[in-house]
């Protein structure tokens, strides 16, 4: 390997990518003709798309003011009526624009609202203050009083009323901003007209003086904003875009030009001649990242957009200097996937058709970011593609925040080492180059020969049927408004069905053999004399009974955990009391029978049956049992309509405890039970109130009390080690599955 | 200098087995060429594949200077030399660029490799087009490269597999007279080709293959005195004919497609 990355042998091996795709005309054309094509296209499209707005906001009528109270309410109305009474006298005020000295306001000052003389209808809605910031926030109200104090002031001539008012709006919104200006011009005129009034004196009745401020909030759910949104999204996609062409040719293209048996025959190591092949496609993609970001900054500075898009500053130099980093680790992280779903395809065809896919993908968290009320926290911060677009739209409207920006920047860059990592074993591998390609027909039909294991082709077909009937029928009971037992059975009769039934009937038509892949034999101590059989099962039984005693706490300890994270289901307190109250309304057999039996029979079939076994046909005992209790925690968070985050970390290590009861005893049988029991004791104390867990744990804390988790570590290793020692022996049964 | 012993690889071809190569051994020496023949699927590219280490045999080994060849070991791949039938070339490099930068991946020292170019180009007669595009190049052009390629770090044994295939008469003359060249140098020349005539042409010695079982092995002469035919593609017929000298030591079913030996397919 050092021969290769020493006396500049690496680079010269970048450069000859490099060269291939410098050089390549089709690179160049998506390198500078698409952003000069694309943006002002794009520009243009967006621009029609401010104005269209613009004028929707000029021809709603009406606007909705909010009011804490009565009274306020009638103040403003009479304000309002007075405007428009002095409007319709035909009295014009000499000043358009009242205020720009409040930094807050200054935007409002450049935005595409110019003050009138006409006074808008207004409507005025009375609510508490939650609401009504809400209702501002949301777009349902276009001005908020926040307060409205009268000071009065002793003239010689009598008291004077001064109306002090303090009102919010959404800053960078049309409706919300044309909403003010009308209010800020109606307590204008008033003003005016009471100074000409007192100059003139022709009047004897004494208008109200205005004092008026206005603070503007930030509202993402605006479209200016969205706007700003959908350029990191453009951006991005036209970085792919870049990077595209030239991985599909500097791997797949090796082999359709025929030189890449000549090039895997030589010494040099795989991840070099990789590691070599990646420069090329970040630089081409970098290269087209600056093209593009150059494009939309001369788009956004010259044509126009910039400034409605972005207050006064427009699309400055700094956001510029910001995004660059963002796409080229962008760059890096996605160059990586491009290169390792690439590699593994054997023509410019083949690659085309997996990567048309990604691509489609991606757009769905480009529309993440597009929704308003998503923040961008540092959870969302190592979801890899969504972490950079969200970083990027948060840059874009001026919020970004340290923590999340990290965890983003960070978690990419270790997504684009592993995937590099990925990429350079497929690149080249010896299935790909030489290995028969099974068809359609081949993973579909029904094979002439018996199999002893499913492959993991035919798990992966099975899972991509399953997830999606799963996701509709564990919506099922809700959409037929199915309640209580009847809920219960219903979800437990679909478990059955999609978990146990069908994948023995699909490995039945695979011609699978059931007994071995479902484990459904007595396991190790199968052919033994009874009594040591007898034996072993009572070691099973008392294993399985002390794991069970101690795994409940685990997924008690693991929610509160999440809980404490933010990260438990968002449930407000009145849905859990009514879930709670549902709950308890059920008889405890039922719940029994359709939380603890059914689920540990049917999901034991499908995962530690069906699942484990196909990944033992390729992978190691321990793999193998990692795997397939990964599937099964992702199964349990994406159950029913909410992500149960919280349940993913107890259920994976439930499912390695199984696991590992399973692969040891050869036998599904017993992890049934250990399923069981553990279903059935979270259940349990589900039905205990918080007084009861209180009386236990003790009055302060919510968490078990330490001398229980000593207990319980006890208890497992203990079960752990009984079921070690009665599954002994015969250990061979499980490696010659 | 190539020793193949006991070589096996099975594949499985829509879940049946299929014995590609079965306990294939043979000897190649220095200066010695070494015709691997047999028609389509006969196993020859597999037997390469496992000679370079791209493909781990299920059974058996291959040692090149009395060194065994795995997947693993690159100081075995610096020794050979490959060309074969798809052998293509890069269109935006030119061919000095090519050749240079296989010069690299085979971590040939730079000036080293700068001379080596220039004594091949006089060789190869690449002088007039060494600095154009290889997208540039005629077919005839291109080959030349292709065989460029493979000396550029003047390996001792060269593989070469179905070399003339889609080339005329011309392209195929190169051909001969590039192993001529190899032959002079000493160099260990493994040929796999399903071109009978030419195998008689250029090689010392024969190994007929057939569904992955070495048929026969020996000099032309030794091939008329065991077949009583004069010509290599009557001799091939009458093997195949013939029921197997070596039965397959194999208990898997092998399923091939019919026969499709043709003597110039």
């Amino acid at each position: 390997m050092n021969e290769y990355l020493s006396n500049g042998r690496l680079w010269r091996l970048c450069q000859k990518e490099l060269r291939e795709s410098l050089r390549d005309r089709r690179t160049l054309f998506t390198l500078v003709l698409m952003p000069i094509l694309v943006y002002p296209l794009l520009s243009m499209a967006l621009q029609r798309l401010v104005i269209g707005a613009n004028s929707k906001a000029k021809e709603v009528t009406e606007y909705v003011i909010g009011v804490e109270d009565e009274e306020t309410g009638d103040k403003i109305r009479d304000l309002l009526i007075e405007a428009q009474q002095t409007s319709e006298r035909g009295f014009s005020s000499p000043i358009k624009v009242t205020r720009t000295d409040d930094p807050m306001e200054k935007d409002t000052a450049n935005s595409p609202v110019k003050p009138s003389d006409e006074i808008p209808t207004y409507k005025i809605e009375m609510a508490d203050r939650g609401t009504l910031d809400q209702a501002l926030r949301d777009g349902r109200l276009d001005l908020l009083i926040a307060k409205l104090n009268i000071e009065t002031t002793k003239l010689e001539r009598g008291i004077f009323p001064a109306y002090i008012i303090q009102a919010e709006f959404r800053q960078n919104d049309l409706r919300s901003e044309t909403a003010l200006s009308g209010f800020r011009r109606a307590t204008q005129l008033i003003n005016d007209y009471q100074a000409a009034l007192f100059r003139k004196q022709i009047d004897r009745k004494i208008p109200v003086a205005m004092t008026f401020n206005a603070t503007g909030i930030f509202e993402k759910a605006d479209l200016s904003s969205s706007i700003a949104g959908v350029i990191p999204l453009v951006l991005i996609l036209m970085t792919i875009t870049g990077a595209v062409y030239p991985a599909i040719d500097l791997t797949a293209g090796e082999r359709e030009r025929g030189t890449m048996e000549a090039l895997i025959a030589t010494p040099a190591p795989r991840f070099a001649l990789l590691l070599s092949k990646y420069v090329a496609v970040v630089t081409v993609a970098v290269l087209t990242a600056l093209a593009n970001l150059f494009a939309t900054w001369m788009t956004l500075s010259f044509g126009g957009l910039g400034q409605a898009l972005f207050g006064k500053s427009g699309f400055s130099i700094m956001m510029l200097l910001q995004i660059l980093p963002l796409l080229v680790i962008f760059a890096c992280f996605f160059s990586a996937i491009l290169l390792a779903l690439c590699s593994f395809a054997r023509s410019f065809k083949e690659a085309q058709a997996y990567l048309i896919p990604v691509m489609l993908l991606s757009l769905g968290p480009g529309l993440v970011t597009l929704m308003p009320n998503v923040q961008f926290t540092t959870l969302l911060g190592i979801v890899p593609l969504l972490n950079i677009l969200m970083l990027s739209r948060d840059i874009m409207t001026g919020q970004s925040s340290l923590v999340p920006a990290f965890a983003a920047v960070f978690s990419t860059i270790i997504y684009a080492c592993a995937t590099l990592v990925v990429a350079s074993r497929l690149f080249g591998a010896e299935a790909a180059t030489s290995g028969s390609q099974e068809s359609w027909s081949e993973l579909l039909g029904r094979p002439k020969k018996r199999q002893m294991l499913p492959d993991i082709g035919e798990l992966a077909i099975y899972l991509a049927l399953l997830f999606p009937v799963f996701f509709v029928a564990s919506n099922l009971g809700g959409m037929f408004e199915l309640k209580g037992s009847w809920a219960l059975f219903f979800n437990a009769a679909i478990l059955f069905v999609l978990f146990m039934f069908l994948p023995l009937l699909y490995s039945w038509y695979r011609r699978i053999d059931l007994v071995i892949t479902f484990r459904l034999s007595e396991g190790v101590g199968r052919g033994e004399p009874i009594g040591k059989r007898a034996a072993r099962w009572i070691g099973y039984v008392a294993g399985v009974l002390l794991l069970s005693t101690a795994l409940w706490m685990v997924a008690f300890e693991a929610y509160l955990l999440f809980e404490g994270w933010s990260l438990a289901s968002q449930l407000s307190e009145e849905d859990k009391e009514r879930l709670k109250s549902d709950f308890l309304a059920v008889p405890f057999w039922v719940v029994l029978l359709t939380g603890a039996v059914a689920p540990a029979i049917a999901e034991e079939f499908f995962f530690r049956g069906f699942v484990l076994s196909a990944f033992r046909s390729k992978l190691t005992a321990f793999r193998s049992v990692l795997f397939t209790s990964l599937l099964f925690g992702l199964f349990h968070v994406i159950a029913g309509s909410v992500l149960s985050i919280e349940k993913f970390l107890p259920t994976i290590i439930l499912g390695m405890a199984i696991g590992f009861v399973a692969v040891r005893t050869g036998s599904l049988f017993p992890g049934i039970l250990l399923h069981a029991l553990h279903n059935g004791l979270v259940f349990s104390m589900s039905r205990f109130t918080e007084q009861d867990l209180a009386r236990w744990f003790g009055e302060d804390t919510k968490h078990i009390p330490v001398v229980w988790l000593c207990g319980g570590v006890l208890s497992m290793a203990l079960g752990a080690g009984v079921l070690f020692l009665s599954s002994q022996r015969n250990q061979t049964h499980e490696d010659s599955n | 200098m190539i020793s193949a012993e006991s070589l096996t690889k099975q594949f499985i071809v829509r879940g049946v087995p299929l014995v590609a190569v079965n306990h294939l051994s043979f000897q190649v020496a220095s200066g010695e060429v070494y015709g691997l023949l047999g028609p389509n699927g006969a196993g020859k590219t597999t037997t390469l594949r496992m000679i370079m280490g791209l493909l781990e045999p299920d059974s058996g080994y291959v040692e090149i200077g009395g060194v065994r060849s795995t997947n693993k070991s690159t100081d075995i791949r610096k020794q050979l030399g490959l060309i074969s039938t798809n052998d293509g070339v890069y269109p935006w490099l030119t061919v000095r660029e090519m050749l240079m930068y296989f010069a690299d991946l085979y971590a040939v020292d730079p000036s080293l490799a700068a001379e080596r170019l220039e004594e091949l180009a006089n060789l190869l007669d690449l002088r007039n087009f060494i600095d154009q595009r290889c997208s540039t190049l005629s077919t005839g052009q291109k080959q030349r490269v292709t065989l460029a390629r493979g000396l550029m770090h003047d390996p001792p044994v060269m593989l070469l597999d179905e070399p003339t295939r889609g080339l005329d008469v011309v392209g195929s003359q190169a051909i001969f007279r590039f192993i001529d060249l190899l032959k002079q140098r000493g160099k260990v020349v493994l040929l796999s080709t399903h071109r009978l005539d030419e195998a008689e042409r250029v090689c010392d010695r024969f190994g007929l293959l057939h569904r992955g079982n070495l048929q026969f092995e020996g000099t032309l002469e030794e091939l008329r005195q065991a077949t009583g035919k004069q010509h290599l593609v009557d001799m091939f017929i009458a093997f195949l004919n013939a029921p197997q000298v070596n039965a397959p030591k194999t208990d898997h079913p092998v399923n091939i497609p019919p026969n499709e030996l043709s003597p110039q397919a």
